[in-house]
């Protein structure tokens, strides 16, 4: 065998069926894999979850970021390599097929026909009948042949005859389609870009393997606002940012985007994929717990850190957010939203603390209008998840409350070591503050005072930081993405659904019709042939037959 | 269907509804209808919003468009009126099913009278919506016409598989409904502020999935005489009717509001879609069983009278086929249209999310399994199980992927 032989037997074998089912299956696979095994994650999650052995067997293998390893793009390839080829091999017959229509058929093939019938037309007139025969079922193609020995007329009819088209236009569409998919990732690019509300953005961040790599887009983006929408469950209606596209200097167009609604300029669509703070400016009040009744102020933004000059305590602000909408129902029982109202996270570090997480809420906390006094969470790992509530007890956002405090705190100290010393010491603290107009929860503040009193007795932090006041800035999250694949797969797309339709639905039906003359009458002998769903066309072939026969029946005779 | 034109002058005026010309009207009148109620969604709103466009659709402004699309197609079916009799097939198969569609709002209307006075309507407690009846009604008849079906396999009397039939086409209709009025009363709640349409989440499609397997089907039977598939079929649903009906008692029935990357008009192409084609795929499934339950009763006991509720193994393994058929196109849109929605919703048409990848696979499945069938001409007990584990593969892909694997389409989990 030559090597050209051999080359070719080869490339026959790549562009044989069985070989596409295989690499069908093979990708089909692979995907399973990559659908199990998470993507793209980080390296020490890998390496907790698999150990270091199979870490590196994956990681060699790729199937950490599979769908762009080399033996699955190679996987991939193959498979274009194998359409092509196979179209390549199987084109030119079709095409061939397509265009043959042999009009007359030999009489061995006649035999083979599953379909056949005949009857004589008590007619002489054979051109009329021919005519008639292509009104009576336009909805074939015909041609005829008359020129035959006998003055015999040959006639076929085609149905359906592109059905052949749907295999090329359905192979040929997934090679279009993978061919799109390799320009989007070649050409293409998609990338992230933070803009905090008034500022302007031009470079996107994405990751390429594990680095995260950068690209300098040529405009620039503004954010001019970004507003958030909430259903009354609390949960997110809409997102839409505002954004200016500035082009050389220049503000060439403004608009709003959604989710589901990109701004596309220039070939490149820019998404609403996220948000979050962007450095909200904050007032936070600190309740000083040294007795001096101080309350100092501090301003700080979101992601700076705020250090206590008094004491060194830092207050590493991570993020805000204005609605806190949380179900309030117990399990079991119907849902009860409620906005808690603004709150700030921190981490809280100081000398000879231990660093907490704390979410400070601005308002009190209320129950059944009920006031329960300063509301925050503490998680001692840092993660969210671990938040747990901390009710101080008494509302210090009321001057007046802080100052009690300070009052029933100072009394209590003198009545120290009398009979009743905590009650005696409330209620000089209450003429102090209050006089004769005594708060109406007069009871409640009173063991409000005492727990508070208890409480802070061992509080570690020299103050207590609540949220005070707030102007907030967002940064919109956008997705920047340039395809020029995409066009190109929906083209391979539109031609993909079309050929399957034609390759399923359409069956190419053949039929075959001989007139001649014979003993004053014409003889009619009809046959036909479909190369899909038989059943149906049994019914059709039978109808056809059955209206030919009864629109000649005047002139027609059954023969025996 | 050409013999119809020769002898249209004896036929009942019903029959005329579905055949030549008029159905060919009126199935074009429906097409412009529909085309038309789609442009508004993309042209006739100053933007897309999922709560304004039923109330859009139902003013007098979408009167004007859909009615608009339907004058426009009414139009266009008359000038090509000599074009039916080349289509009257396709004609002729999909004009019941629009007009199943009108039925299903008609009766959806008269339902909106039972439903309970605003003052009693809240968010979270939503036990008093009609369409829970509804829903419930379908169950068990759902049920009941899987019990006729088995018991037809038994028992073949011609009364038992007519029971079986009705109650499936009643259970079809009354899930259809339901949804519909579910679409209905997502905009009594909460002043309107949530409204979508009823495919936005596991509990919903899983009622729309029933009636497709169910309508698919049923339109089957009628044409290839197979009431002895309905057990298998039914079976399938009612396994379905279980699972959501345990989704109902876990919350999961409640109507929510729609995340933002949902609020689309995509999703009300994309998700039914979808969903043509797992309804093809379970009912190619259900042949597959058909199909080996007759092989294997045939080897057994080629006396049993059971035989005589089937089709033959020729006739079921078609069926598959055809499902498959119809499954596949439909599949393989959808798939292209998701695609278009992610192009338009998070930046890109194709992320290997484990959703779209699922959907790869089980494409890829099928695709394998027309191979084999069209090009090798396997048939029987090879391409049985081919559809009845491809109905597996679908089923994780469908609720697997929701349960076990997360990703974008995170929408679906459960609790
Ligand atoms: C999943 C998508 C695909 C579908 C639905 C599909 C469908 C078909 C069908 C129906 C046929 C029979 C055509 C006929 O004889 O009329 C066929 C043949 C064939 N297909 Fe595919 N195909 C798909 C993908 C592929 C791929 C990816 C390859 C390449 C590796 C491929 C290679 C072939 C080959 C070699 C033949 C045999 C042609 C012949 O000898 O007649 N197909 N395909």
């Amino acid at each position: 065998m030559t090597i050209i032989q051999s080359i070719k037997s080869f490339m026959i074998r790549l562009a044989s069926m069985p070989l596409a089912i295989v690499i069908l299956s093979v990708l089909a696979l692979a995907s399973v894999i990559g659908t199990v095994l998470l993507q793209n994650q980080s390296e020490t999650d890998y390496l907790t979850q698999f150990g270091p052995v199979w870490y590196w067997v994956f990681q060699s293998l790729g199937l950490f970021d599979m769908y762009h390893s080399w033996w699955f793009l190679g996987l991939l390839g193959f498979l274009m390599l194998s359409l092509t080829l196979c179209l390549w091999r199987n084109v030119p017959r079709m095409l061939k097929e397509m265009r043959a229509k042999k009009v007359t058929m030999a009489d061995h093939a006649w035999a083979r026909l599953p379909h056949q019938d005949a009857f004589v037309i008590q007619s002489e007139d054979l051109d009329g009948s021919v005519e008639k025969l292509k009104k009576l079922l336009p909805a074939w193609s015909w041609r005829t042949q008359q020129d035959m020995p006998g003055g015999m007329v040959s006639m076929r009819g085609d149905k359906g005859a592109y059905h052949k088209a749907g295999y090329i236009l359905v192979h040929s569409a997934l090679l279009v389609i993978l061919v799109g998919g390799w320009m989007s990732v070649q050409l293409g690019f998609r990338g992230n870009m933070s803009v905090p509300e008034g500022e302007v953005g031009n470079e996107i961040t994405f990751l390429k393997d594990t680095d995260v790599q950068r690209k300098t887009m040529p405009f620039s983006v503004r954010c001019n606002s970004f507003n958030l929408e909430f259903f009354s469950t609390g949960a997110p209606k809409e997102f839409r940012s505002n954004l200016t596209i500035i082009d050389d200097g220049k503000e060439v167009l403004t608009s709003d985007i959604i989710v589901n609604e990109p701004l596309y300029y220039k070939g490149v669509r820019i998404y609403q994929a996220s948000f979050g703070d962007g450095g909200s400016s904050l007032g936070l009040k600190l309740f000083r717990l040294d007795g001096s009744q101080v309350v100092d102020h501090a301003a700080v933004n979101v992601y700076q850190t705020y250090t206590d000059p008094k004491t060194g305590v830092s207050l590493e602000i991570q993020d805000f957010k204005a609605y806190n909408v949380q179900n309030m129902a117990n399990p079991g029982e119907p849902k009860k939203f409620r906005d808690l109202g603004p709150a700030v996270d921190f981490v809280l570090r100081g000398p000879g603390l231990k660093p907490v997480k704390v979410r400070s809420f601005m308002n009190p906390f209320m129950q059944d209008d009920q006031n329960q006094g300063m509301f925050m969470m503490i998680s001692l790992t840092g993660d969210n998840k671990d938040f747990e509530p901390l009710f101080i007890g008494p509302d210090f956002s009321n001057a007046k409350e802080w100052a009690l405090f300070h009052a029933f705190n100072r009394y209590a100290q003198e009545e120290a070591g009398e009979k009743e010393a905590y009650l005696k010491a409330f209620k000089r603290a209450l003429n102090e503050i209050y006089g004769e107009d005594r708060p109406a929860d007069m009871q409640d503040m009173g063991l409000r005072m005492l727990q508070t009193t208890q409480m802070l007795a061992d509080f570690p932090w020299p103050f207590i930081p609540v949220l005070d006041d707030y102007d907030q800035v967002f940064y919109t999250g956008l997705q920047l993405a340039e395809d020029p694949g995409m066009d190109v797969v929906w083209l391979g797309s539109a031609i993909l659904v079309g050929g399957l339709c034609i390759m399923l639905y359409v069956s190419h039906r053949r039929m075959w019709v001989e007139l001649s003359l014979r003993d004053g009458g014409i003889s009619v002998r009809v046959a036909g042939m479909a190369n899909r769903n038989p059943l149906a066309f049994t019914q059709a072939f039978n109808q056809d037959l059955m209206l030919l026969k009864e629109s000649f029946a005047h002139q027609t005779q059954e023969k025996v | 269907m050409n013999a119809t034109t020769i002898n249209s002058n004896n036929l009942s005026w019903s029959a005329r509804l579905h055949e030549g010309s008029v159905a060919w009207l009126r199935l074009i009148t429906y097409f412009g209808m529909a085309l038309g109620a789609a442009a508004l969604a993309i042209w006739g709103m100053d933007a897309y919003s999922e709560n304004g466009y039923l109330p859009q659709l139902l003013s007098l402004h979408g009167a004007t468009w859909v009615i608009g699309g339907g004058i426009a197609g009414m139009l266009f079916g008359a000038l090509t009126r000599q074009k039916q009799a080349q289509y009257a097939r396709v004609v002729t198969g999909l004009v019941p099913w629009c007009d199943g569609i009108i039925m299903m709002v008609a009766l959806m209307a008269v339902y909106t009278l039972f439903e309970p006075e605003a003052a009693l309507i809240n968010y979270e407690d939503q036990s008093n919506f009609f369409s829970g009846r509804v829903v419930m009604a379908m169950n068990v008849l759902f049920m009941f016409s899987g019990i006729c079906y088995i018991a037809y396999l038994f028992a073949p009397e011609r009364f038992i598989a007519r029971m079986a039939t009705m109650s499936a086409w009643a259970a079809t209709y009354a899930g259809g409904s339901a949804l519909l009025l579910r679409w209905y009363e997502s905009y009594l709640i909460m002043g309107g502020d949530i409204g979508h349409a009823p495919v936005s989440n596991l509990y919903e499609v899983f009622i729309l999935l029933f009636c497709i397997i169910s309508a698919m089907y049923l339109a089957f039977e009628r044409r290839y005489n197979a009431h002895g598939m309905g057990a298998f079929v039914m079976v399938l649903v009612a396994a379905g009717v279980f699972f959501s009906l345990w989704l109902d008692s876990i919350g999961q029935a409640d109507i929510k509001p729609l995340v933002p990357a949902l609020q689309s008009y995509w999703m009300k192409i994309h998700v039914p879609l979808n969903f043509v084609g797992y309804g093809a795929f379970a009912v190619a499934c259900a042949a597959g069983m058909a199909w080996l339950t007759r092989a294997r009763i045939e080897k057994t006991n080629p006396q049993s009278r059971m035989l005589n509720t089937f089709p033959t193994l020729d006739q079921i393994d078609q069926l598959a086929y055809k499902a498959v058929a119809v499954g596949f196109p439909a599949f393989t849109l959808a798939t292209i249209l998701g695609a278009a929605w992610a192009a338009e919703a998070w930046g890109g048409y194709w992320s290997w999310d484990p959703k779209e990848t699922w959907a790869l696979i089980v494409w890829l499945f099928y695709g394998a399994y027309l191979h084999v069938r069209i090009s090798h001409g396997w048939n029987g007990r090879t391409l049985a199980w081919w559809a009845v584990v491809g109905f597996f593969v679908t089923l994780f892909c469908f609720v697997g992927v929701n349960m076990y694997l997360s990703g974008l389409h995170s929408y679906g989990r459960l609790v």
